[in-house]
């Protein structure tokens, strides 16, 4: 197994109810020991992770509905017991100088949980299905300095319509690693600090960067993989 | 949750409703020893289709509600009737629905009066009025069951407290009375097990009727030249069938 290559950053404003959330994302593209990550992140975060199984659904609106071409995303969480489904709008990205001189990318997102018929009301008011991806990982959820998410995961794609049983990779040997945390136009500054000293930790064995810069393959990532999983994550790195 | 079912008024024929009945259905309420608690308010919006040509317009659900339920303060629900389908979401797939902008939200309707509890029977009396305007536009009541949570299991001691009620009513000799809908909720791919998505399409029907009722006094008012004028409201019936009518045209 390789190293790393191809890390993206961005954040996003997530609006819930009146009140503005900045949501920093941080995420990588990369080829790792999975079980190192693992391992150095159980320790970093002190909890357990979680099991992630979502299947992602990417909506269109059909030729002739909105003024504007729109797209909509239902996530079914396959890891609950029941299938729990969430509606999310991702809006589109800050530009301008104010926005090139930040080191993340910003953009509005909102999410609304639903319920099972979800995909059949949309379906219902115009929108077809442009494609479909399941994700299977892990997730960290844990406090320091804001709350923060890392989740792990390959993404597959359905040989057949909504085949989950039945998905294969579409990068083989490819994990995507995004570290997202929730703030407001009040607190971003705070909430990014805290996001990149968190990441500062994962250094040895990822790189991240804005989306488009290519910051290749760190160097030491595979004598830290080694190291954490020969003593199980009692090396410090 | 409990049962509940959700009564229109239904005026009778040349008849339209008026805020005298709705004082009147009040005290009767009253006056079988309801206990008054507090204020209520639903909401009901009407969705329409963005399009690029309208000619397409019949592609597209002319049905499209949206419901707010004061039960459920943080939740949003979407009924398109059409095609039983309800949804329940969070409150943010407004703000979603927004960022769409595929569907706009034209009229809505509230619907708001007061709550009496009545032994084990927690009854809500309410107008209906548009957003924004004051003038009524119906009587909307609710009437639910605490102990019970099955529809099917409360359907006689509901029918038998429906008989009740309709008997104090019509003591007052109003022009009109309350009727109950039972839609076909497993068309819904609801159980009998009663929740908040049961209530939102309760309140999607009633609207339907109403709209069907105006559109029928409407027609009345054009065809017919005998009903006496002094029984008819007809600008208010009128205005009623035109915003809903103007609703579903657009």
């Amino acid at each position: 197994m390789g190293c790393f290559s191809n890390v993206k950053e961005w954040k996003s404003f997530r609006l819930v109810k009146s009140r503005a959330e900045l949501k920093s994302t941080f995420s990588a593209k990369i080829q790792i020991h999975v079980e190192a990550l693992e391992i150095l992140l159980q320790g970093l975060c002190g909890v357990h992770r979680e099991r992630l199984r979502i299947h992602e659904m990417c909506l269109k609106s059909g030729p002739n509905l909105g003024l504007v071409a729109s797209e909509v995303r239902l996530l079914c969480d396959l890891e609950q017991p029941e299938p729990a489904w969430t509606v999310k709008h991702v809006g589109g990205a800050m530009r301008g100088a104010g926005a090139e001189q930040i080191s993340v990318l910003v953009r509005t997102m909102v999410e609304s949980k639903a319920s099972k018929n979800v995909l059949r009301v949309f379906y219902a008011l115009g929108y077809k299905l442009d494609h479909e991806l399941l994700r299977v990982g892990f997730a960290f959820h844990f406090q320091r300095g804001a709350q923060i998410t890392i989740t792990v995961s390959s993404v597959n794609k359905m040989l057949k319509l909504h085949a989950t049983d039945e998905a294969v990779p579409v990068t083989p040997g490819i994990q995507l690693v995004e570290v997202t945390a929730p703030a407001s136009s009040e607190n971003y500054t705070e909430v990014v600090a805290a996001m990149s000293s968190f990441c500062e930790y994962l250094a040895p064995l990822l790189h991240l960067s804005k989306p488009g810069v290519s910051t290749g393959v760190v160097p030491t990532a595979a004598a830290a993989a080694a190291s954490l999983m020969s003593d199980g994550g009692g090396t410090t790195l | 949750m409990p049962v509940k079912w959700v009564l229109h008024w239904q005026p009778n024929a040349g008849t339209t409703v008026n805020s005298q009945i709705l004082t009147e259905v009040s005290q009767c309420v009253e006056g079988i020893n309801g206990v008054k608690e507090g204020r209520w308010k639903a909401t009901l919006t009407f969705y329409r289709p963005m399009l690029r040509e309208q000619a397409n317009m019949a592609e597209f659900p002319r049905d499209f509600l949206g419901i707010s339920l004061p039960e459920q303060p943080n939740k949003y629900y979407f009924v398109i009737r059409g095609q039983r389908l309800v949804l329940e979401a969070d409150l943010t797939i407004q703000t979603i629905m927004e960022r769409l902008q595929s569907y706009k939200a034209r009229v809505a309707l509230n619907f708001e009066g007061f709550q009496y509890q009545l032994g084990d029977f927690q009854l809500r009396v309410g107008k209906v009025v548009p957003n924004h305007a004051e003038s009524l536009r119906g009587i909307l009541m609710e009437v639910e069951y605490l102990p019970i949570s099955s529809w099917d299991k409360s359907h006689q001691i509901m029918e038998e407290f429906f008989d009740i009620w309709q008997e104090a009513l019509s003591k007052r000799s109003l022009p009109g009375h309350f009727v109950h809908i039972e839609p076909s909720f497993g068309e819904f791919g609801l159980s009998e097990q009663y929740t908040s998505q049961h209530t939102a399409i309760q309140y999607a029907s009633i609207v339907a009727q109403m709209i069907a009722t105006a559109q029928s006094a409407q027609s009345d008012v054009t065809r017919s030249l005998i009903l006496p004028i002094c029984l008819m409201e007809p600008s208010v019936t009128i205005q009623f069938a035109s915003l809903i009518d103007g609703n579903l045209a657009c």
